[in-house]
């Protein structure tokens, strides 16, 4: 078998990363399901007001979801567009 | 270059057969994967807790309480199935087995497709924390069932996006690997 590239090396450490930068997916994943709990709770009391929890919910939720397109934004560029292979030339 | 450790490691890698490397690392990305159980986990025992408060609360409606509990765990499971899938995928029918390339790349592949099934932690948790609060709002007024069903599915279909990133980053890893071709 041939010796491990440096070229290589980078491409099995870009893999790992990208596996890495998705965990990140675990906070919005617990912050959204806690605003829909407490979306559900909310209905559950004041039911005529579903419109108005509904809109808030959604709207914290997609605050929450930013990190988790953070994560997937940098497993994609590892992927297919990972600038550390360029710069080895 | 010098001998150092990461050196001394990298080559005794390099000297097993891209077969056996290949298959070392998907056993360990089949654990990584399976690790996105704590959030079904906690969420559903979330869930099952507030069952029990709810039917304590109002006994009469306890099946309603009950019904809801499951539907809301039944979500909940959803990430904890997708990681299974992908530990299975990587045991049975693992398609970085039969991948010509670099192996340590191909090995690494296998690593970080489990590690990125992780990220099922999350929603897990989450949509089960949504389940018992459903839980807990139908047991107090059972008579707004739907309504209050309707919202947490929603909510639990938001908390559920990023799970589907983490897969789809699996299966991108697994199946249609930019990396392996790059250095070929």
């Amino acid at each position: 078998m041939e010796p491990i590239t440096g070229k290589a090396l980078v491409l099995a450490c870009s893999a790992i990363g990208a596996g890495l930068a998705m965990i990140a997916g675990i906070g919005p994943g617990i912050g959204q399901g806690y605003a829909a709990g407490k979306g559900a709770e909310g209905v559950g009391r004041q039911p005529e007001a579903q419109g108005d929890i509904v809109r808030t919910m959604l709207l914290g939720a997609a605050v929450a979801e930013t990190t988790g397109i953070y994560g997937l934004i940098i497993a994609l560029i590892l992927l297919f567009a990972n600038p550390l292979v360029g710069l080895l030339g | 270059m010098e001998e150092n450790f990461i050196m001394q490691f990298l080559n005794w890698l390099a000297s097993f057969e891209t077969k056996e490397l290949v298959a070392a690392a998907s056993c360990i990305g089949a654990g990584l994967a399976m690790i996105a159980g704590i959030g079904p986990g906690i969420g559903q025992g979330f869930a099952a807790g507030k069952g029990a408060e709810a039917v304590s609360v109002n006994e009469k409606a306890s099946k309603q309480t009950t019904m809801v509990m499951l539907l809301g765990a039944a979500v909940a499971e959803t990430s904890g199935i997708l990681a299974l899938v992908v530990a299975l995928i990587l045991l049975y029918g693992n398609p970085l087995m039969s991948t010509e390339g670099v192996s340590i790349i191909i090995a690494a592949s296998a690593i970080g497709a489990g590690l990125s099934m992780i990220a099922g932690i999350g929603p897990g948790i989450g949509q089960g924390y949504a389940a018992g609060k459903s839980t807990e709002s139908v047991g107090r007024r059972p008579k707004l069932q739907s309504s209050v069903v309707r919202t947490m599915f929603l909510g639990q279909a938001v908390a559920q996006t990023t799970g589907i990133y983490a897969l789809i980053i699996a299966l991108v890893l697994m199946f249609a690997n930019p990396l392996i071709k790059m250095v070929m």
